[in-house]
């Protein structure tokens, strides 16, 4: 089951009068359940496509549409909501909030979506057990490593029981014992929950992991969108 | 929203140098606007109380219709007769919430110590309801001498610079003179019964309190040019008069009643001028709290920016990021007022604990400088402050919603 699919999707920048081609037009279907890889060199436009698919950029042309629907229809507050019950974000910088504890991270998509309190402690804590964090629930971002920070993160993008995760770099910023834990971490909840895994890495590690590699270069997908 | 109040809350405490300076700057302005209304009100009561029972204006005045007007042309004409004194005290004074109505006259001539002579102005009054009229206030600033009494019917109480001028003491006679309302010259003895402080310079060589029966005898005749009205509460002033204005239209008499505030140009004078000076304070506070909290906010939001790109991402829309800085704009708000109170509450202390005097323009005499801590108008200016602080907030909240995601999320 189909559950994005981008037609000719192009993206451009403007830096002062130079126009920038971040996607030339990308065809792209993605199903229930992958664990793709976006991959290519610095500037190939990895993140751009990631931004689009995540519903936090606007394409300049082309169609996107997840779970069937168009996203470029939806309002920003539709749009907004959708992110929040569909999508889940690991950052390569973790983009935690420093004045939260770690329990209280992974509980704010939850708090955002109106959740009852109770239900909403519940399920984070259940998040931050699968993820081996239950020591360090009441920890703020600071006291917790490169690793555990990225935990959280993944237990954050997961609260919601998203259909898609998008992740950029997960394992840019860790050693490379913790990249393998979090990688192991991803793939066990891919397979377990049927999550939908998207990322873009240079990591061959977690590139050989993947069921399938999105090869981009210069804005455009060289593969086919199905090279593993 | 108790995430929100949490997340404002710990923002504010983690950049404690920026936030301790707007709340020092909120504090101040609350207490410095809440100390000077404080002073004003106590300023009001003390000239409500100076007019209504220091001057005897009352709370209300009732004269005949055209006598404000033509009162001094022809005074004979708009006075009222015995019989209308009469008709009028028996009325006025069946209303639940009068306490007194009594008439009243002014006059005004010449007194003489017998070498020398000047002008005077005096009210004539009814000795014991001029006690009742001045109540407590006769305390603040009391008459040497034995004062007005029934038993003295010539025995007038004479203000302090007056005395000093015709060099009379309490005891000393003098003599008074004026043109009746037939315009013949009249003089009458007197004996200086007290002598009393007006409160102001510009009346104490000049003011007299007379007997009215004698202040009648001098005018030669028995009318009086007002009924005064005192009343058992200030606040019913306004209410009271609109009653009495209906009864004594309906007995057919025209009158026309004046509250105190009306006819005390010190008062309004006053008022006026310390209204325009709390605006003026009140506006540099208002300008001070929105540039602090903009400011504060400001540099929130930009320091903020990723996590507000975090935040779009995790699904927070915009008007819920506005609400978050909203939230923190007003929690600053808050706490400033809190300690705002506390600072006011300190000064005030110490204000009552050293208990300063000065002396206003055109008092004749120190007067205590007080303080009223007034909780309603406290609690009124802090629901102002928070509210401005949540607006002032607002501003850059707004900015900052708007951002874009990626742009937001990209911000070093």
């Amino acid at each position: 089951m189909e559950l994005i699919e981008m037609e000719e999707i192009k993206k451009d920048y403007f830096l002062g009068e130079t126009v920038v081609h971040a996607l030339r037009g990308v065809d792209l279907t993605i199903d229930k359940g992958e664990f793709v890889a976006i991959w290519g060199p610095s500037g190939s436009g990895k993140t751009t496509l990631l931004n689009l698919i995540g519903t936090i950029d606007e394409a300049s042309s082309g169609q996107l549409f997840i779970k069937g629907e168009e996203v470029k229809k939806l309002s920003d507050d539709r749009r907004t909501e959708f992110r929040n019950r569909s999508i889940g974000f690991i950052f390569q910088g973790f983009n935690l909030i420093p004045v939260l504890s770690a329990l209280e991270n992974v509980m704010l998509p939850l708090e955002i979506m109106g959740t009852s309190f109770s239900n909403t402690r519940k399920t984070a804590l259940k998040r931050l057990d699968e993820v081996g964090l239950s020591d360090f629930v009441k920890h703020l971002p600071d006291k917790l490593s490169g690793g555990q920070r990225q935990r959280v993160a993944i237990a954050r993008a997961l609260v919601t029981n998203p259909s898609l995760v998008i992740a950029d770099e997960p394992t840019a910023n860790l050693d490379s014992e913790t990249s393998h834990k979090i990688i192991e971490l991803m793939r066990d909840l891919n397979e377990k929950e049927e999550t939908t895994f998207i990322f873009s890495t240079h990591d061959q590690r977690l590139l050989d992991q993947v069921e399938r590699l999105v090869r981009l270069e210069d804005g455009r997908i060289l593969n086919g969108g199905s090279e593993k | 929203m108790i995430k929100w109040i949490k997340i404002a809350l710990r923002n504010i405490l983690k950049n404690k140098r920026r936030s301790f300076v707007t709340l020092i700057a909120i504090a101040m302005g609350f207490a410095a606007v809440s100390l000077f209304q404080g002073y004003i009100h106590n300023t009001y009561e003390g000239l409500r109380q100076s007019a209504v029972r220091g001057e005897g204006l009352g709370h209300l005045t009732i004269y005949k219709q055209g006598w404000l007007e033509k009162g001094k042309i022809d005074p004979d004409k708009y006075m009222f007769s015995q019989e209308e004194l009469k008709r009028i005290s028996d009325l006025v004074e069946e209303d639940e919430d009068v306490i007194l109505a009594t008439p009243q006259i002014n006059i005004s001539g010449l007194v003489s110590n017998g070498r020398t002579s000047t002008i005077f102005l005096a009210n004539g009054v009814i000795p014991r309801d001029d006690k009742t009229i001045k109540g407590a206030w006769a305390a603040f600033r009391p008459v040497k001498g034995e004062g007005l009494s029934e038993k003295k019917p010539y025995g007038v109480e004479m203000g302090e610079d007056l005395a000093s001028h015709l060099d009379l003491k309490p005891g000393g006679y003098g003599v008074i003179m004026a043109t009746t309302l037939d315009g013949q010259m009249n003089a009458l003895d007197i004996e200086v019964a007290g002598i009393y402080d007006t409160g102001s310079s510009a009346t104490n060589d000049k003011y007299m309190r007379v007997p009215f029966g004698f202040a009648q005898s001098l005018y030669d005749t028995e009318k009086a040019d007002r009924v005064v009205v005192l009343l058992n509460d200030w606040k019913k002033t306004e209410a009271t008069r609109e009653r009495l204005e209906d009864t004594l239209s309906g007995v057919g008499i025209v009158c026309e009643i004046k509250t105190w505030n009306e006819l005390s140009l010190f008062y309004l004078k006053v008022r006026g001028m310390f209204d325009m000076i709390f605006m003026f304070i009140f506006f540099i506070v208002f300008i001070i709290v929105i540039m602090s909290v903009v400011n504060t906010m400001g540099m929130a939001v930009l320091e903020r920016t990723r996590e507000i790109g975090t935040l779009r991402a995790l699904g927070l829309k915009r008007r819920g990021v506005s609400l978050l800085f909203a939230v923190e704009g007003a929690m600053l708000g808050f706490l400033g007022t809190v300690f705002g109170i506390v600072l006011n509450v300190i000064v005030w202390a110490v204000i009552r604990a050293a208990g300063p005097t000065y002396i206003p323009p055109g008092s004749s005499s120190p007067v205590p400088l007080i303080v009223n801590l007034v909780p309603q108008s406290m609690f009124f200016l802090m629901l102002f402050l928070i509210l401005l602080s949540l607006m002032a907030a607002i501003l850059p909240a707004r900015r900052a919603a708007r951002q874009n995601v990626v742009d937001a999320l990209g911000h070093v």
